[in-house]
């Protein structure tokens, strides 16, 4: 009996939650396809024009398009960089992790508008001037990304047990480099994934940094929304969703990769 | 390093120059920017000196502390009762829970600032229709006022403690409560004695974390009150990029003022999580536990699902 | 033909402060299966990561077939190991797995595939062939990793506690395996392991190691029957260790001139306090009195802790049926065997 009770005041608490969790995602749905809501619970009328102007809106195809590529060449740089670098740490340098472990907090402890402030004063003058530019930005995308991809790909490479296969391939007459591409890469690749995608979601909601450093000059859809947001509510909405649609989209397959990776580690 | 690995060690080489020119040349670039003459060379703490005698930067300075400590501790409070809320349901039931936390936790920044606006603005569809109802009591809130921005602080703040406590309610054993009951104690006795001492310092853990990421929050108030509100990241925004003066100098020693309050909240954080893994460390050797072990694993991921919004 | 095939000079190996490996020198020859014992932490696992190149030694030398491999990396030593993990690649098939090392030898395709049955039925896997290695139980897993070592045919195998991730009985039979195989292919191979009845059932010479060198080494009949220190003693099996005023209790002044004994458990007699004298004093079989403290059935044999002189002994008497069982607290009378009797060296002597 004290049981069912106490799940019943679960069951309130988490319906509560979600509630008040969703509510804001729910207005922004309704929005979007609202053509008369002013004074009801529900909107008066329906329409899709929001949507379709989206769509027929230049600009926004064109935001989408920066975010988009903006986004996958600093996940690309930074796979580039982080896989070696991680697996030399990792493997061979495991005394290093503690400066590791630093730089993952770092993002909390230096919030983006602190980096901002540094990143414009290092490079709006001297012999590096990049400021305003797509550099400065991927640079900063890197950073922003850099414990995702540090925790992701260590993780991997334990779970994997990375320095016995490595071993064991060497053993077998392999060298590194053959080891490391024939081995341990098609081991640790599902784990580098969740990371890269977890990256990408992350940069593709990056606001503070963007604005900051390239707000002018180049415009991201976070951006973009951001200056939407005055103009028209509907369509505003519309571009919310959108981008709220993505990050669903992303969080589920996060989730379901993450649940099949651990099924594979457990067996 | 044996000798004939040394050549691994250019792999690196390019990892070390993207930190040190995007990650340390920045800070330290800010460090001596706080402290050098404007316009001129030279060194000087006068911008420190106009802070902390400026009335306005004192305010700003103040309203981020008190919009921090309350987002935070309220925050931390309904965290802690979710948390342990999500552990009585069923694994699936309890998965979805976390994803849609998880997924709610990325919706910061601008969309969430528009959603509230959307929601409770001047126009918002509650506004109107409380008006409409006649509900006065609703009729002195402004969005765009301090309760308004603890309001939308809250929520991102929520998801965050959830997915960084519910962890560490596993670490409490049902065995443990169940020697505890034939020991005498009651549920309230064990939770006192206990299940809370287990859980402080993942509480205060947490708490740092959930202090920091709201003084470094910009977006959202960015968006939400753009200029007009008082803040300190929104001041050193509008000191860098300028929308007004442009005072890089000034902008700096703020921003190391708000690195400074950050790093001790994430310090407190680091020191926490050593003591909490202290407690855990008596059984995570234990083999059958596998499973308890492999939610510490996403127990660490988890810290990391967080974004500064 | 009785040169040595592998040898081990003045191996030294240190971690920070603690010296791992105190100049370990070992020699084998081919085709000889030596097993390394002792405790965790005796150095046995560093000495054959230091034979496979995966730890470099600080100082001695490794000589196979005449050449010193020390400086060589493990690619390029020509031994094979088998990992206590198994250590199979999951991205792999068993065959795949099996083919790796060949491949990396650039081994033609159509000897690489007679290579690979060949091993594959050795190892009774033929219908695992291509299941992936986290698809196979923990004993088909040690197969296909020991398949795998054999595969390219190395000049020595290395076995890191193999069997220690295995219940008791698949053990047992992967063991006897193990060793058939090696016998039939002759080849050399070192095994450690902590498990000294693992060790008394499968090698040829037991090397027992303690705080980084080998202690004694000998065939496993030697190192049971006569073992020459103390650790060794309480290592191999449940040997009585006497210090010297216990022993002159039980057996009288003429004991020797060690400072401790052993005394094998099986070595003892038991008698009823009062039964004929059957075998009893003949020669110089010395009788003592002793109470019974208690007693353990194991299986085959049954275990007395007999107090006797003041001494406590462990004694194992064959489990035939026949025997009488005498309770607890009962009065014995014991039957010691002077010539049973083994003096014990100093530590480290």
């Amino acid at each position: 009996m004290i049981k069912s009770r106490s799940s019943w005041t679960h069951r309130t608490l988490m319906l509560l939650l979600m509630i008040y969790l969703l509510l804001p995602l729910l207005a922004t749905f309704l929005y979007g396809f609202a053509k008369e809501w002013q004074t009801t619970v529900l909107p008066e009328s329906w329409t899709l024009e929001w949507i379709r102007e989206m769509f027929k809106d230049i600009r926004f195809l064109e935001a989408l398009w920066t975010s988009l590529y903006l986004c996958l060449i600093s996940i690309a740089l930074s796979l580039a960089v982080m896989l070696p670098a991680v697996f030399v740490i990792t493997v061979y340098l495991p005394k290093w992790e503690t400066f590791m472990k630093g730089l993952v907090v770092l993002p909390y402890a230096v919030p983006g508008v602190v980096a901002a402030v540094g990143l414009i004063r290092t490079y709006s003058s001297g012999p590096i001037n990049i400021a305003g530019t797509a550099y400065i930005l991927i640079g900063a995308y890197f950073v922003v990304v850099l414990p995702y991809m540090y925790q992701g790909i260590r993780n991997s490479l334990l779970t994997v047990s990375a320095v016995e296969l490595l071993n064991a391939a060497e053993l077998l007459g392999a060298s590194r480099m053959r080891a490391f591409v024939t081995i341990i890469l098609p081991n640790i690749w599902p784990g580098v994934i969740i990371s890269t995608l977890l990256s990408f979601s992350v940069l593709f909601g990056e606001f503070v940094l963007t604005n900051m450093l390239v707000g002018g000059h180049i415009q991201t859809i976070q951006v973009y929304l951001y200056q939407r947001v005055g103009e028209s509510g509907h369509l505003a909405s519309a571009i919310a969703i959108s981008y709220f649609l993505f990050i669903l989209v992303m969080s589920t397959i996060l989730m379901k990769l993450g649940k099949k990776m651990n099924r594979e580690v457990e067996r | 390093m044996k000798a004939r690995n040394r050549w691994m060690l250019l792999g690196l080489v390019p990892f070390a120059l993207m930190v040190l020119a995007f990650q340390f040349a920045p800070l330290l670039s800010m460090l001596t920017g706080s402290i050098s003459k404007s316009g001129a060379s030279g060194f000087t703490f006068a911008h420190y000196d106009k802070i902390f005698h400026s009335a306005y930067y004192l305010k700003a300075i103040k309203n981020s502390l008190l919009i921090a400590v309350y987002s935070s501790l309220i925050g931390i409070i309904v965290g802690l009762l979710c948390a342990y809320s999500i552990t009585r349901f069923t694994p699936r039931i309890r998965d979805r829970l976390l994803m849609l936390s998880n997924m709610t936790s990325n919706f910061a920044g601008v969309p969430l600032a528009f959603a509230y606006i959307i929601l409770l603005g001047n126009n918002g569809v509650f506004t109107l229709l409380f008006k409409q109802w006649g509900w006065d009591i609703f009729s002195g809130f402004n969005l765009y006022s301090w309760t308004g921005l603890v309001l939308v602080y809250v929520y991102f703040q929520v998801p965050l403690a959830l997915l960084l406590l519910y962890p560490s309610f596993y670490g409490i054993r049902d065995q443990w409560r169940e020697a505890a009951a034939l020991l005498g104690a009651s549920r309230w006795q064990f939770w006192r004695t206990v299940g809370l001492p287990m859980l402080t310092p993942a509480i205060f853990g947490t708490l740092g974390i959930l202090f920091a990421n709201a003084m470094g929050a910009y977006a959202t108030a960015y968006a939400l009150v753009g200029g007009n509100y008082n803040l300190l990241a929104i001041r050193i925004g509008s000191l860098v990029a300028g929308d007004v003066v442009n005072q890089p100098e000034l902008g700096s020693a703020l921003a190391v003022l708000l690195a400074l309050s950050t790093l001790l909240a994430v310090v407190l954080n680091h020191k926490m999580s050593k003591r909490s893994q202290q407690f855990t460390a008596s059984y995570a050797s234990n083999p059958n536990l596998k499973r308890s072990r492999s939610r510490g694993r996403r127990q660490g991921d988890a810290v990391q699902e967080g974004v500064n919004p | 033909m009785n040169t040595s095939y592998l040898e081990l000079q003045g191996i030294r190996k240190t971690f920070g402060a603690s010296t791992v490996l105190n100049n370990v020198d070992l020699t084998i020859q081919e085709g000889e299966l030596v097993t390394l014992l002792g405790p965790s932490g005796c150095g046995k696992s560093t000495l054959l990561r230091c034979i496979a190149g995966l730890t470099e030694p600080d100082g001695g030398r490794i000589i196979l077939e005449r050449k010193d491999i020390a400086s060589l990396p493990p690619r390029s030593r020509e031994v094979g190991m088998v990992f206590q993990s198994y250590a199979l690649f999951p991205n792999l098939t068993v065959y795949e797995n099996m083919e790796y090392g060949l491949k990396m030898r650039g081994v033609a395709k159509k000897e690489r595939e007679t290579r690979c049955e060949e091993l594959l039925a050795l190892v009774d896997l033929a219908d695992k062939r291509d299941a992936f290695p986290q698809h196979l139980s923990g004993g088909q897993q040690q197969r296909v990793a020991l398949a795998r070592s054999l595969a390219v045919q190395p000049k020595v195998l290395l076995l890191d506690e193999p069997l220690s991730a295995l219940d008791a009985k698949i053990r047992k039979n992967l063991r006897m395996e193990i060793r058939e195989i090696q016998k039939r292919l002759k080849m050399t191979t070192i095994f450690v392991t902590h498990d000294q009845e693992e060790a008394l059932t499968l090698s040829d010479r037991i090397c027992i190691m303690n705080n980084g060198h080998i202690v004694q080494d000998g065939s496993p009949e030697a190192l049971y029957s006569t073992p020459r220190t103390e650790f060794v003693a309480r290592f191999m099996g449940s040997y009585n260790v006497l210090a010297r005023t216990e022993a002159v209790r039980l057996f009288g002044q003429g004991v020797g001139s060690a400072d401790s004994f052993a005394l094998r458990p099986e070595s003892v007699k038991l008698l009823p306090l009062h039964a004929e004298d059957s075998e009893g004093t003949q020669g110089d079989k010395r009788i003592v009195e002793g109470t019974i403290e208690s007693v353990n059935v194991l299986g085959n044999i049954i275990r007395y802790f007999v107090q006797a002189e003041g001494v406590r002994l462990t004694i194992d008497i064959l489990n035939d049926g026949r025997s009488r069982r005498s309770e607890d607290g009962g009065a014995v009378r014991l039957v010691l065997d002077p010539s049973q009797l083994l003096q014990l060296e100093k530590e480290g002597a």
